[in-house]
């Protein structure tokens, strides 16, 4: 299970703002300082904390909270 | 490392320095430990500019944490892509000192490694005339920078050939060599081996190729860590430390055994047979640190007799007297010893690094003395070499300069200075016998690179501590407003190399001494008085009628506070601060007689 606290914390800290600011519409369009440089520190933190390699394909897609929550739901119920 | 149980409630900040200091914290750990210490004051704060023909933005948040480990606080600007000359003029307007220069090989062009296989020769000459152009424009632009940090090209693939020497290893050691051949005409380069990273890490760890293609970033979390610890270490720790002597314990440190219990024959020492092969070796990386400057020292529980029989007749020992500057060889404790060593070579205690084997004395010394950088022999030996591979990047990895080796002979000559002053009636009759002789030059170009680290060095005898960088003392030699005096001090003993900088600033018929300077190993000889005479002669000529000059406090520089009350200079205010300010009319000066001294004057 996605303990989406964690995930908010994790998102919050690299885009530095708010953890009140990740809500569930959160995106790169909604937070100024979701930029392209930030985004890549994000994958890296989210595949260091989840413990899991996001796919290539994904990685440079997942520019909101809910396709966030989807990509990691998926890959965390893969690995059982 | 030790493992001291911190409370993160009751102490955020070691607890974020723990973080930082744990090799494997994730990013999200580093990024929180950093904006809690970023939030307190530092004790500096460097300001840094990036510039790479990659996407290197992780690179910051390494900086800033070795930064932090060093108690400054990293300020990073980004430069943009590709564009070292763009970008020193972007950093020089927003106030950067020094800047990392990362030019990226396989961007050299889209795809460079795989083009390799196919371009024309011609095509790779012009594209190594365009790359030295660009560089030494941008190096010529960046004189002013304190320091640039030069990256050196690396490949990001293996050579399918498994002889290795396929086109794109021809071509980047080429390309590696017109960089360094380039670098080497600018002495604010400090270049970083950026293929020994990729060794140092592996291929694997190094680069993450999802972020390549896709925006220019090839570097993984683990390289730009890496990468960002040598930076700090080549500028030894942005400026925190400057490390110049080495005291060493004896027993289990320099060899296996107890001198006192196992006596010559029984000590392990030698190049063959285990355990004494390791103690061997490292003996031969510190007589090699000794070639390069460092000071070595004993400071060791032990017999006085024992260890001089050791140096004297072991037929294995590498480390002989000559190597030695001072011994300590006593039962007193380290601390105590390691202060009498910092006042003998008259030295901080933050220049001194300590190894020994005994957890007990290091623990003394770590509590006692903090500022001394103390370093435990590991239990287990084979260990031992990559200790002390680390021991030697805290002396080298800022640079050596040439006026650094032979050290020890200069240094010991002083001990032997001070030995001969017992028996002299008087300090004038002592000093006359020295046969002191003084070289004084102005703006003395050859010496602009030693002026300089002698400016960055010199803690006590150091008026004003401000500090040059070698692309500020060549201005101020090229300014008709300025003049660099520096001296050159011998005595019977034999030469002390350059050891006196006077920096003078004349205004509006003002001569002002922004800062003098002097090695701690010189003065009380009546130098550092001997030279002024000259100089306000110097500013009398330039139609200069006023000496101004000022005392500002440090930590280190308590042994100046009343030089120029000693010089014979009014005192004319001194601030809450302690900032002593001086002025005399130049036709009053009459500096202290120093007849002793043979003065020559070079312009």
């Amino acid at each position: 299970m996605l303990n989406e606290d964690a995930l908010k914390q994790v998102m919050a800290t690299m885009l530095n703002v708010d953890v009140a600011d990740i809500g569930p519409d959160a995106s790169m369009d909604t937070i100024a300082n979701w930029d392209s440089l930030r985004h890549m520190n994000l994958v890296l933190a989210l595949e260091e904390e989840f413990k899991v390699q996001i796919p290539d394909e994904d990685a440079g897609n997942i520019t909101s909270y809910q396709l966030i929550k989807l990509v990691l739901q998926d890959l965390l119920k893969a690995q059982g | 490392m030790s493992d001291a149980v911190v409370n993160p409630v009751t102490d955020p900040q070691a607890a974020a320095l723990a973080v930082l200091a744990k090799s494997d914290s994730t990013m999200m750990q580093l990024t929180q430990a950093i904006a809690t210490l970023e939030k307190d004051e530092q004790a500096r704060t460097v300001k840094i500019g990036v510039s790479s023909s990659a996407t290197v933005d992780l690179l910051g948040t390494y900086l800033r944490k070795h930064g932090l480990l060093a108690g400054a606080r990293i300020e990073i600007v980004a430069g943009n892509y590709d564009d070292p000359i763009g970008d020193v003029a972007l950093f020089q307007r927003a106030g950067v000192e020094q800047m990392v220069l990362l030019p990226f090989f396989d961007n050299v062009q889209p795809s460079f490694e795989a083009q390799l296989g196919t371009l024309s020769p011609e095509a790779v000459d012009a594209r190594e005339a365009e790359l030295r152009l660009r560089y030494r424009l941008a190096f010529e632009q960046a004189r002013a920078m304190h320091t640039i940090y030069l990256g050196t090209f690396h490949r990001m693939g293996s050579a399918a050939d498994a002889g290795g020497q396929d086109a794109v290893a021809l071509v980047l050691a080429r390309f590696n060599a017109a960089l360094r051949e380039e670098a080497a005409a600018f002495s604010n380069i400090r270049i970083i081996d950026a293929e020994d990273i990729v060794r140092a890490v592996g291929q694997v760890a190094a680069f993450d190729t999802r972020f390549y293609f896709r925006s220019k970033a090839p570097y993984t979390g683990v390289y730009m860590n890496e990468l960002a610890r040598r930076i700090a270490a080549a500028s030894r720790g942005f400026g925190a430390h400057f490390y110049k002597v080495l005291a060493l314990d004896c027993d289990n440190t320099l060899w296996g055994g107890v001198i006192g219990e196992d006596l010559m024959a029984g000590i392990k020492l030698g190049p063959y047979d285990y355990p004494g092969n390791i103690f061997w070796r490292m003996q031969h990386e510190f007589a090699a640190l000794e070639r390069q400057g460092i000071l070595l020292c004993l400071c060791t529980k032990n017999n006085p007799a024992d260890v001089d029989e050791v140096l004297r007749e072991h037929p294995d020992m590498v480390l002989r007297d000559a190597q030695i500057v001072v011994k300590k060889i006593n039962w007193e404790d380290k601390p105590s010893n390691l202060r009498a060593i910092a006042r003998e070579l008259n030295v901080g205690l933050d220049s001194i690094v300590f190894l020994d084997d005994s957890s007990f004395e290091c623990e003394a010394v770590r509590q006692q003395l903090p500022m001394v950088k103390t370093i435990q022999v590991p239990a287990a030996l084979p260990d031992y070499p990559r200790v002390v591979r680390e021991l030697k990047e805290l002396f080298l990895a800022g640079g050596i300069a040439a006026d650094s080796r032979a050290k020890t002979e200069q240094y010991r000559q002083r001990a032997g200075a001070e030995q001969l002053k017992a028996q002299f009636e008087s300090q004038d009759e002592y000093l006359a016998s020295l046969e002191l002789k003084v070289a004084l030059s102005r703006n003395a170009r050859a010496s602009v690179a030693r002026i300089s680290e002698l400016s960055q060095k010199s803690n006590q005898f150091n008026l004003t501590t401000r500090r040059y960088s070698v692309a500020e003392v060549e201005q101020m030699m090229d300014s008709a407003d300025h003049a660099i005096y520096s001296l050159v001090v011998s005595d019977k003993f034999g030469p002390a190399g350059l050891t006196g900088v006077a920096v003078m600033r004349y205004d509006d018929g003002v001569a002002h001494v922004e800062n003098f300077l002097m090695s701690c190993r010189v003065i009380g000889r009546g130098v550092e008085t001997g030279v002024w005479p000259r100089i306000v002669a110097d500013a009398v000529a330039r139609a200069c009628t006023e000496l101004r000059a000022e005392f500002v406090p440090s930590a280190k520089n308590a042994q100046v506070a009343d030089f120029y009350d000693r010089l014979g200079l009014p005192l004319l205010a001194e601030t809450p601060e302690g900032v002593r300010r001086y002025a005399i009319h130049a036709a009053d000066f009459a500096a202290p007689a120093t007849t002793w001294i043979e003065m020559t004057y070079v312009e």
